[in-house]
Parts: C-alpha cells; sequence; structure tokens
C-alpha cells in the first residue's frame, strides 16, 4: 500500500473502532449527572492538549511488545507497537477527544425532554436512544466522524513513535513527507502528497459544515 | 381516580419540594405562581424526578421507572419527534393500538402524513395530547397546556380537553399558573407556594379572591337556529349559523345569573330551573354548582343569603345567548 491508501485505511479503520465509545461516552458526558464526569472529560480530553509524542510515547509504554499487554496481543495477531494497527491506535486515540467533543454537542442540542416523552410513552431507555436520540443526532456523529477522521489522517507525533515509519505498513501521509523533506529533491515529489492531503481535510471539513447545517434543520435549531 | 403523592426533593440552588396530598378525583388540578414547583411537582409524579411516593388507585408507582409508569406526559412546547410525521409521532408507543377515531376527535385526521416542522403551535399541541392519549395511560399529566394562547384559543383548547376526558375516560393532572384556568375542568386542586401545598381541596376552594373567570365547558347537539340542546335542556347559544350536529360551547361562571324567580320580561335569552348541586366556599365568594345541565355560578356570599340556596333546592338560571360561546365541533 502506498501512503495515501495506508493513512484513509487508518483514519476509516480509527474512526469506526473509535465510533461507539465515542458515543457512549458523549452520552455519559451529556445525560449523566454523575459526579465523576468531569474527571472522566478531564481525562478524555488529555490528547487534545498532550504533545502528541508524549502520547505516542505513553501508548508505547501500555503497548510495549515486552509488556504483557503487548505480548498478548501479538501472540493473538495482532501487535500494535509497530504494525498499521499501532496508527490505527494513535490515530483513534488523538481523534478522539474531538470526536466526543463533536458528539457531546449533537447531544446537547436534542432538548432532553423529547428522550423523556419516548419513555413515558413507554418507550424503554435503551429502545429511547436508537428510535429518538440517534436518528435526531446522526448527522451531528457523522459531522463529528468526519472532523476525527481529518484529524486522524493528519496524526504525526504519536505514530511515529507507537508505528514507526515502515513504508507500505505504517507510513502514512505525513510520514512520507517528513521522510521525503529529509531527502535530497524530496520537495518536488511530496507536492501531490500535500494537495492530496489538502484536498481530503478540505473534503472533510466542508461535509462536516454540511451535515451539522443540516441536522441544525432538522432539529429545527434554526428556525 | 384515587391519588395519594409525597414528593420530597431538593434541587441544586435550594430550592426544596415537599407537596403531599391525597384525593379521589378524575381530575387534579396543581396551581401556584411560577417557581413554585409544579412542573418539578409533576416531574416527581412521572417518575423523572426520583424518590417520590405515587400511589394511583391503589396501586404504588414509585419503584416503576418512567416508561413503565404508563403516564402520558404532554407539555406547552408539544414535543413532537421532528424526524417522524403526525402518523408515526402517533403510532411511537408500543402501547398504541390503531388510531381510531382519536385523530378525529382531536382534528388532525388531515394532518397524519404532515412533520412536524409544517404544523401550526395549536395544531403540534393537539397531535402531542392524540399521541398520549394513544398510549393508553393509566393517567394523563399535562403541564401548561393552554400557556401561550389566545383567550379563544384557550377556551377552545379547555373545552376540548373536558370533551376528550368524558369521552376517552383518562384521568388527567393539569398544571397551571392561573388557577382559574383549570378549575374549570380540575374538581380537585392543589395550591402550591415555594414548594409548599398551601391549600388543597375541592378545586373552587383553592380560588383566591378576584379568581372569578372560572370557565364551564358543555358539549351539545344544535336543534336549530342557534340553539343547542345540552342534556335535555335548550339554550340560545353564540354559534355560528353554519354550526351543525355537536358542538362544544364555553361559558365563564361569573355570567351566569340565579334567581328565585322567573323574571317576567328580560333581554337574556335563556332562562330555565335547575338543581342546586353543591355550593362551595372560595375566598370572598361563593361557586354555586348546579345540574342538568352541570354549570357553575360566582354569587357573593350576601347573594347566597338572599336567595336562601342549599344543595337540593331548585333555582332559576339565566344567561345571555352571548354567555355561551361557540368553541369548535365536538
Amino acid at each position: 500500500m502506498n501512503s495515501v491508501e495506508i493513512s484513509l485505511t487508518v483514519g476509516v479503520v480509527s474512526t469506526v473502532l473509535s465510533l461507539p465509545l465515542a458515543i457512549a461516552m458523549a452520552l455519559y458526558l451529556e445525560r449523566t449527572r454523575s459526579r465523576v464526569r468531569h474527571a472522566v472529560q478531564t481525562l478524555i480530553m488529555l490528547p487534545l492538549v498532550l504533545p502528541p509524542v508524549v502520547t505516542g510515547y505513553l501508548l508505547l509504554k501500555v503497548f510495549s511488545p515486552i509488556g504483557p499487554l503487548g505480548r498478548t496481543l501479538a501472540r493473538l495477531g495482532a501487535p500494535v507497537a509497530f504494525h498499521w494497527l499501532g496508527a490505527v491506535i494513535a490515530a483513534a486515540v488523538v481523534g478522539f477527544p474531538l470526536f466526543v467533543l463533536m458528539i457531546a454537542l449533537a447531544i446537547k442540542a436534542v432538548d432532553p425532554r423529547f428522550e423523556r416523552v419516548s419513555r413515558s410513552l413507554g418507550v424503554s431507555p435503551w429502545r429511547t436512544f436508537w428510535r429518538v436520540t440517534l436518528p435526531l443526532t446522526w448527522p451531528g456523529i457523522l459531522a463529528g466522524a468526519a472532523v476525527a477522521f481529518a484529524r486522524g489522517l493528519g496524526e504525526f507525533g504519536a505514530t511515529i513513535i507507537l508505528a514507526g515509519r515502515i513504508p507500505g505498513e505504517t507510513q502514512t501521509i505525513p510520514l512520507q513527507i517528513y521522510a521525503e523533506l529529509d531527502a535530497p529533491g524530496g520537495e518536488r515529489r511530496i507536492v501531490g502528497l500535500v494537495l492530496t492531503a489538502c484536498a481530503f481535510c478540505l473534503v472533510c471539513v466542508a461535509l462536516s459544515r454540511i451535515l451539522d447545517s443540516w441536522y441544525r434543520r432538522r432539529l429545527e435549531l434554526d428556525r | 381516580m384515587k391519588l395519594e403523592v409525597a414528593a420530597r426533593l431538593h434541587r441544586p440552588g435550594g430550592f426544596t419540594l415537599d407537596a403531599s396530598f391525597r384525593c379521589e378525583a378524575q381530575t387534579v388540578g396543581i396551581v401556584g405562581p411560577s417557581g413554585s414547583g409544579k412542573s418539578t411537582l409533576l416531574d416527581a409524579i412521572a417518575g423523572i424526578e426520583p424518590g417520590s411516593r405515587v400511589v394511583v388507585d391503589g396501586e404504588d408507582m414509585s419503584p416503576r421507572p418512567l416508561h413503565r409508569r404508563n403516564v402520558g406526559y404532554v407539555t406547552q412546547d408539544a414535543l413532537l419527534f421532528p424526524h417522524l410525521d403526525v402518523r408515526s409521532n402517533l403510532l411511537f408507543s408500543p402501547r398504541a393500538g390503531p388510531l381510531g377515531d382519536v385523530p378525529a376527535a382531536l382534528g388532525i385526521e388531515r394532518l397524519l402524513d404532515r412533520m412536524p416542522r409544517n404544523l401550526s403551535g395549536g395544531e403540534r399541541r393537539r397531535v402531542a395530547l392524540a399521541r398520549a392519549i394513544l398510549s393508553r395511560p393509566q393517567l394523563l399529566l399535562l403541564d401548561e397546556p393552554f400557556a401561550g394562547l389566545d383567550e379563544a384559543r384557550r377556551r377552545e383548547a379547555m373545552s376540548l380537553l373536558a370533551s376528550l376526558r368524558e369521552r376517552f375516560r383518562v384521568p388527567m393532572i393539569l398544571v397551571s399558573h392561573v388557577a382559574e384556568e383549570i378549575i374549570g375542568l380540575a374538581e380537585w386542586a392543589v395550591r402550591l407556594e415555594a414548594g409548599q401545598v398551601v391549600r388543597a381541596g375541592p378545586s373552587a376552594s383553592v380560588l383566591r379572591a378576584g379568581e372569578t373567570r372560572i370557565d364551564n365547558y358543555l358539549t351539545g347537539t344544535v336543534v336549530g337556529d342557534r340553539r343547542v340542546l345540552v342534556e335535555g335542556i335548550e339554550l340560545a347559544a353564540a354559534i355560528p349559523r353554519s354550526a351543525s350536529g355537536e358542538v362544544r360551547l364555553a361559558c365563564y361562571a361569573a355570567d351566569i345569573l340565579l334567581a328565585r324567580e322567573r323574571p317576567r320580561a328580560i333581554s337574556a335569552r335563556n332562562c330555565f330551573e335547575a338543581v342546586v348541586r353543591s355550593l362551595t366556599d372560595a375566598e370572598e365568594m361563593v361557586i354555586v354548582e348546579i345540574e342538568s345541565p352541570r354549570l357553575r355560578a360566582v354569587v357573593t356570599p350576601q347573594a347566597l343569603d338572599e336567595l336562601a340556596l342549599s344543595p337540593g333546592s331548585s333555582v332559576i338560571v339565566i344567561a345571555k345567548a352571548t354567555a355561551f360561546a361557540h368553541v369548535g365541533a365536538a
């Protein structure tokens, strides 16, 4: 695989894998009154402010091939460190805070009384999530996914520490650009990659905006 | 319905609700100024706010979460699910059976394929009410259902509720910050102030001086030119000439006059004999309830003394035709 294909694969897999957890976390933050909520929120937001290299280092400590978790995963055929799964995990962790924030905003825009009305009509909280919360928030969730995907595409620091720069396996667009800039004549070779990265990010942000305004109309927030 | 409520809860910011009452009535009113805890009390009854004891007809609902309480909850914002059309909103509850005559009773049968964003405020409220009724609730909770409506719309909505209550036999708890707004509908009422019950009893007894705009709601059949037959009495009423079939009328209690003898020549078009059913003291006035047709009149204690009225005594009821306003088809 070339770096564009690797970036797209890593971006899609990391976004899809973190989606259920991001929804669950956003629901927890927006719809519960738990006292530990603020502590959880701080923890989730940490990768947003931590230097990505530090995040990568901490992840490497967790998934180290000589550690118990890394060893077990390697035995199961899914080693994380210096493997494309490492790039997926790095992108997922770094993009997670933005993803949760965007979904939380989408859930916040839904009047919680809709969910109460649904329950008063005899629908369980779980069914209410599927029949009311999700249909009302999914454009917002997709908008969040687009942003998280774009953030994953640009991930560099954590990826190079956790997954390394293995051409054809973990070398994403930013890693290849970094490598080419180090080599003579590389600046000419990266023009295509730079344009591709810009185009991907532009599409993601535009898609996110379109979805956001669509769901606001859907909820009649802009009336 | 026999209802027993003991709600005690604290809200961040220092508000405490400590309201207990027990009653037996088909419609209960909760009245009080803004911020007195009416909606919080309704939330406690619904099970949205946990920790309160609610017993309906001997059945303790307290351990049941909201989705197992079987209460219909209608707020002033209607809260129709914006991603579903009217029909899907109406059939949202797993308890909802076929639509039957509910949409027709609420005048929304032509709106079934519309999306909520294409409905007017009044239409939304009627759909929300129909949705709650279709979920076959054991108890219907209505939070300020008439807020923001002008006088004509409010009377129309209240008379509609009165007719729905008779038709579908759903016990209701109504919340309003205007006491007289719901006294016309509720047989029993609770007045809340700062989270405490300051008065509870037959609805007229929680009224205060000056609160005299109690409405009467009647349903009858048009039998002639602006004449409506209500419980065996033919009333002259201000209905459009085009009205026919079943109609709903509203009449303020203060617009009903009572007399001992039939006046000889009078401009009022309605003059008939009726029987006093009950007398209730409200501050500085007395509510006289008469039967056939069932109406409430407000009189001063002095007038009551002069008329020497007591339950069971007969009285002459006088009202202008314009006192009976047409508020819609039944």
